[in-house]
């Protein structure tokens, strides 16, 4: 904890907030991480451990590890994201490692998508209905290219093998996709 | 470096997927903290990610969060000052005022007991060194020289142990480690007294014998912790003759300690009328 606390305004990221939290002990910081990088996490942890409570449970795991270790984040070694990817990571292969992933992996091959709930209500109603509308207009293509690697934890090697689709058309899909998201046409 | 061309590589839209690896991402940062269009446009992408799973409502449960924070504060609480006294969110402050009051108490109480260990240490040792002069100077009856050699041994080794376990006891006074609890004799015993010191680290129970009655043929002290709306949980039967001993491991939530008089062999229920001594922990 010897780094320069940035000072915190409202223009401050929430990379910032999220450093400065963890830095003063408060546990805030963990709802941060959770809201604003909890997917992306959990699809790392999918990556390797390709069932999606397991991946929940790791993610658990993850929560509390970071708060553990949250003294040792580093801002000169590289952001927080790959700072908590790395510590998912090295979580979900323990998991792998685990006697309780093994049996599972015997037991069911393939999991389905659990389908899960919780909606964070929105600040700007118009805002979120632009939002949406972009979501719902995305191609069916493209969303399933987003699902897959943003929140099915596939690679782009693994999507193209699936999608039978070259992997250079992978990467582009999935930037038009964003693109789209985005707003940007 | 073309930033144009980096952004529409993709590698943006890869970090964000967990598709690169750790160096990759690193290099990423690094292009980001020099280049403000790069962080800008990262940014742009996570946010568009994370639109995509709130409105497909493909974000992680809150319980995860929830659950996550629940074992963090489980965690926590062997810092036993916030279980024990239920002082939920500040605990840091109470925890160090705590501290810095009981320190000295038990330096206190630590060094009268060395004190009175070595004034009894130097009073034995003279007078042992005496009677021995005293004895080889009268030449006397050797049976009666022998006799009180070897019962001041019999003292010395007696003093010894008493040491050792005073030593014992100061070093369970000093652990920074221990919860320490002085239980009080109750109406059947007003003037007994005894100690329990709990390491809030390995949960090991440590009684402190002080004054208790001698138990009855064929009886045996036991020492219990309670917890709210529970049966006395059974901390352990300990000898009356040994002044400090290591009883059971005890978690959770305990609220006060108390001993029992039971049969040899000890009781799986207290026999809460035979109670001798009990007291809280310290509330703040």
């Amino acid at each position: 904890m010897a780094q320069q606390l940035p000072y915190l305004t409202s223009e401050s990221t929430v990379e910032e907030r999220i450093v400065y939290l963890l830095a003063d002990q408060d546990k805030k910081a963990l709802t941060l991480i959770f809201e604003n990088y909890g997917s992306l996490l959990l699809n790392v942890i999918m990556r390797v451990v390709k069932d999606r409570m397991m991946a929940e449970d790791v993610l658990q795991q993850v929560l509390i590890k970071i708060w553990n270790n949250s003294g040792s984040f580093n801002s000169d070694k590289g952001s927080i994201f790959t700072w908590l990817v790395s510590i998912s990571r090295n979580a979900a292969i323990d998991k792998t490692r685990s006697k309780d992933f093994r049996l599972t992996q015997e037991s069911e091959r393939s999991v389905e998508l659990v389908n899960i709930t919780e909606k964070k209500s929105s600040e700007d109603y118009f805002e979120k209905m632009y939002l949406t509308q972009l979501v719902n207009q995305l191609p069916e293509v493209q969303r399933r290219l987003i699902n897959m690697s943003y929140f099915e934890g596939y690679s782009h090697k693994e999507i193209s093998d699936k999608l039978d689709m070259p992997l250079g058309t992978v990467k582009t899909r999935i930037r038009l996709a964003i693109n789209h998201l985005r707003g940007v046409i | 470096m073309d930033i144009k061309e980096y952004i529409a590589s993709g590698i943006l839209e890869a970090y964000w997927a967990g598709e690169l690896n750790e160096q990759e991402m690193k290099e990423v940062d690094r292009i980001a903290s020099i280049h403000p269009q790069v962080k800008h446009e990262l940014e742009e992408v996570r946010s568009a990610v994370l639109n995509f799973s709130e409105n497909l409502e493909l974000s992680p449960s809150k319980t995860i969060l929830n659950d996550a924070l629940a074992q963090i504060t489980e965690e926590e609480q062997p810092e036993f000052l916030k279980e024990v006294f239920k002082v939920d969110d500040e605990p840091v402050e109470e925890k160090e005022e705590k501290k810095s009051f009981n320190l000295p108490l038990w330096s206190a109480a630590a060094s009268v007991l060395l004190v009175i260990s070595l004034a009894f240490n130097f009073y034995f040792l003279s007078e042992f060194q005496s009677s021995k002069n005293q004895l080889l100077g009268l030449q006397g009856d050797l049976e009666v020289i022998k006799d009180q050699q070897s019962s001041l041994a019999e003292l010395a080794d007696e003093q010894k142990q008493q040491l050792a376990y005073a030593d014992l006891r100061i070093a369970h006074f000093l652990n920074e480690d221990n919860i320490h609890v002085r239980m009080d004799g109750l109406d059947l015993s007003p003037e007994s007294f005894a100690n329990v010191f709990w390491n809030v680290k390995t949960n090991s129970v440590f009684i402190s014998v002080d004054n208790l009655p001698e138990p009855p043929h064929g009886h045996q002290y036991q020492l219990w912790a309670i917890k709210a709306g529970q049966a006395p949980i059974d901390a352990g039967i300990f000898d009356h003759s040994l002044l400090v001993q290591e009883l059971k491991v005890i978690k959770g939530d305990v609220q006060a300690f108390a001993v029992t008089l039971e049969k040899e062999g000890g009781s799986p229920v207290a026999t809460v009328d035979q109670t001798y001594v009990k007291g809280f922990l310290e509330k703040s």
